[in-house]
C-alpha cells in the first residue's frame, strides 16, 4: 500500500499539513479549489493514473468496514466534555472515542476499521433487544459519488480532516420527521420502513443511513452540528453549501430478526436512528480515494484501489 | 506545482480568519462558537464554550421535564416530608431554569432546545408521567422518589462535568450551584426513601 499510495505532491502536502496543523490542511484543500490551474493539473494527472481498465466497475465508491469498538453514554459532538450526558452510543472505528475526544486523539487512536488508515469515529444509538444491547456484526461505511449530477461527482472534494457530520433525527417523534431506513438482509420482500421491520428468521435486521454531502466550505462543525452541511437539492449542492464531498452511507447489520416490539434504540423508536461521524482519515488517503475512485466513478476496495 | 498551494492557503487563511490562523498545533476553531472544539479554545475569547452551551441546553430540557412531576406532588400526597422536599426541589429548579435560560440567551445559542421531546438519561418519559398521574399515596411516593433520584443523580453528574470542562465563569458557577443543591436534595431523598429499599 505504501508504494502505491499518494503521489509525491500529496506527500508534500501531508508534510505541510503536519507542520501547520489541521486548520491549514482544511484551508489548503479549500485553496486548491480556488487555484484553478493547480486543480486542473492535479485532476488530469490523477485521471491518467487511475484510467479505468476494461474491468473497472463504474460505481463511485470506496468502503471502510469498521467493527463495533465500545459503548459509552458519551457524545463528543453533541455533548463535548460532558461524559454521561448522552443516551448510550455504540462506537465504531477509533477505539478511544469518549466525551472529550478531539481530532488529535483520533489521529493517534487504534481503529477497528479495514482499512486501518481510517481512524475516524462513527457512532449510533445502541440497539436493544428485550433490554439487552445488540451490536451489528456487519458495519460498513461507504463513501459514494451519488445523489448529485455526474459533473458534480467529477469535482467532489475530499472530506476535510476534522469535519463532523450528523445524520438522522434522534428527536424524531414519528416516521415523518425521520430519514431512517430499516430493512432485512436477504429478505428483500419485506418493504423497508422508517421504523423497525419484522425480519424472517434467518435474516438480519439492517439499518441504512445517508449523511449530507454538501459542505459550506468553511466550518468543521456548527452550533447546531447540522447547518455546516446540507443534502443536495436538484442533484446539486446548494449555493449555501457549495462544496460536494463524498456521501457517507452507513450500513449496519444486526444479528436479530422477528417481532419489532422487542427492539428499541437508546434514543427511542426505530425512526430515531441517527449517526455521527468525526472524520480523521489521513488527508492523503482521503484525497487519493476521491481522485481515484469518486471523481472518475470507479468502485474501489478497502485499499482504495479499483476492484 | 503543489507546494505553491501553501501560499494561497495561508493568504486565504489570513484573509478569512485573521489572527485565528496564527495558532498552530491542535486545530483552532474557525469560529468562537464552533462546537466540539476544546473548551480552552473558546475560553480565550471569553465566550461560551461548546461544553457550556451543551450543558445549558441539557439542563434547561431536564428542568422543564421535571417540573410537571413536582407539580403533581401536593395533590397526590399528604405526607408533609414529601411535600416539603418537592417544594424545595421545585424552588431550586425554577431558579436554575431562569439562570440557565438567561445564560443560553446570552450565549447566542438558538432558542429552540435541541433536546425538546427527546428522552435523555434522567428524564421522565411520557409513559412514566402517565403512570405517575394515575398513582396515589405510597405508590405515588415511590414513583416520585425513583424519578427524582434519576433526575438529580444525572443533573449532578453532568453539572460536575461542566464544572470540570466548562469555560464560561457564570455557567460553571451555576453548575456548582446545581451540584450543591442537587447533592443536598439527594441526601434528603435518601432519608425519606432509603436507596437500598426494594423499589
Amino acid at each position: 500500500m505504501d508504494r502505491a499510495s499518494p503521489r509525491s505532491g500529496i506527500r508534500r502536502r501531508l508534510r505541510l499539513a503536519t507542520a501547520l496543523g489541521a486548520l491549514l490542511v482544511l484551508l489548503g484543500t479549500y485553496g486548491i479549489s480556488t487555484t484553478a490551474q493547480a486543480d486542473t493539473a492535479q485532476a488530469d494527472t490523477s485521471r491518467a493514473d487511475a484510467a479505468p481498465g476494461v474491468n473497472a466497475i463504474r460505481v463511485a465508491e470506496f468502503p471502510a468496514d469498521c467493527s463495533y469498538s465500545h459503548r459509552l453514554p458519551d457524545d463528543p459532538i453533541i455533548f463535548p466534555g460532558l461524559p454521561g450526558a448522552s443516551h448510550m452510543h455504540s462506537f465504531f472505528g477509533a477505539t478511544v472515542t469518549d466525551a472529550f475526544t478531539t481530532l488529535p486523539d483520533l489521529i493517534n487512536s487504534p481503529t477497528t476499521c479495514n482499512p486501518q488508515v481510517d481512524v475516524s469515529s462513527y457512532w449510533v444509538p445502541t440497539l436493544y433487544r428485550n433490554n439487552v444491547a445488540v451490536e451489528p456484526i456487519i458495519s460498513t461505511f461507504y463513501y459514494l459519488g451519488e445523489g448529485v449530477r455526474s459533473d458534480v461527482v467529477a469535482r467532489t472534494e475530499p472530506i476535510p480532516q476534522g469535519l463532523r457530520i450528523v445524520a438522522g433525527n434522534a428527536r424524531a417523534t414519528g416516521p415523518n420527521d425521520s430519514i431512517a431506513r430499516w430493512s432485512c438482509l436477504h429478505a428483500g420482500q419485506v418493504p423497508p420502513s422508517k421504523d423497525f421491520v419484522n425480519c424472517p428468521a434467518g435474516t438480519m435486521l439492517e439499518s441504512y443511513l445517508d449523511f449530507p454531502q454538501c459542505w459550506n466550505g468553511r466550518d468543521l462543525d456548527s452550533p447546531d452540528h447540522k447547518s455546516h452541511m446540507a443534502y443536495p437539492v436538484n442533484q446539486a449542492c446548494p449555493a449555501t453549501h457549495p462544496v460536494p464531498v463524498p456521501k457517507l452511507r452507513q450500513v449496519l447489520r444486526y444479528p436479530v430478526s422477528g417481532d419489532p416490539a422487542q427492539f428499541r434504540l437508546a434514543s427511542g423508536p426505530g425512526y430515531t436512528m441517527h449517526g455521527d461521524f468525526f472524520n480523521a482519515w489521513p488527508v492523503a488517503e482521503m484525497a487519493r480515494r476521491v481522485n481515484d475512485c469518486i471523481r472518475p466513478v470507479i468502485k474501489c476496495g478497502h485499499d482504495g484501489r479499483p476492484l | 506545482m503543489r507546494p505553491s498551494l501553501a501560499v494561497p492557503s495561508v493568504l486565504l487563511c489570513l484573509a478569512l480568519l485573521g489572527a485565528g490562523c496564527a495558532a498552530a498545533g491542535p486545530p483552532p476553531p474557525t469560529r468562537p462558537d464552533l462546537a466540539g472544539e476544546t473548551p480552552a479554545a473558546a475560553a480565550t475569547t471569553g465566550a461560551f464554550s461548546p461544553t457550556d452551551v451543551a450543558w445549558l441546553q441539557l439542563t434547561v430540557a431536564m428542568s422543564e421535564r421535571l417540573l410537571p412531576v413536582l407539580e403533581l406532588v401536593p395533590a397526590r400526597t399528604t405526607d408533609p416530608a414529601w411535600r416539603a422536599l418537592a417544594g424545595r426541589v421545585e424552588e431550586s429548579q425554577q431558579a436554575d431554569l431562569i439562570r440557565s435560560r438567561g445564560l443560553l440567551a446570552e450565549s447566542g445559542a438558538p432558542a429552540t432546545n435541541p433536546h425538546e421531546g427527546h428522552d435523555m438519561p434522567g428524564m421522565i418519559t411520557e409513559a412514566e408521567l402517565t403512570a405517575l398521574r394515575a398513582a396515589r399515596g405510597p405508590a405515588f411516593d415511590r414513583l416520585v422518589a425513583r424519578h427524582l433520584r434519576a433526575h438529580l443523580s444525572q443533573a449532578v453528574r453532568i453539572a460536575r462535568a461542566e464544572q470540570g470542562s466548562g469555560a464560561h465563569p457564570a455557567t460553571t458557577a451555576l453548575a456548582a450551584t446545581v451540584v450543591r443543591d442537587g447533592s443536598a436534595e439527594l441526601a434528603r431523598l435518601d432519608r425519606l426513601d432509603p436507596p437500598t429499599r426494594a423499589r
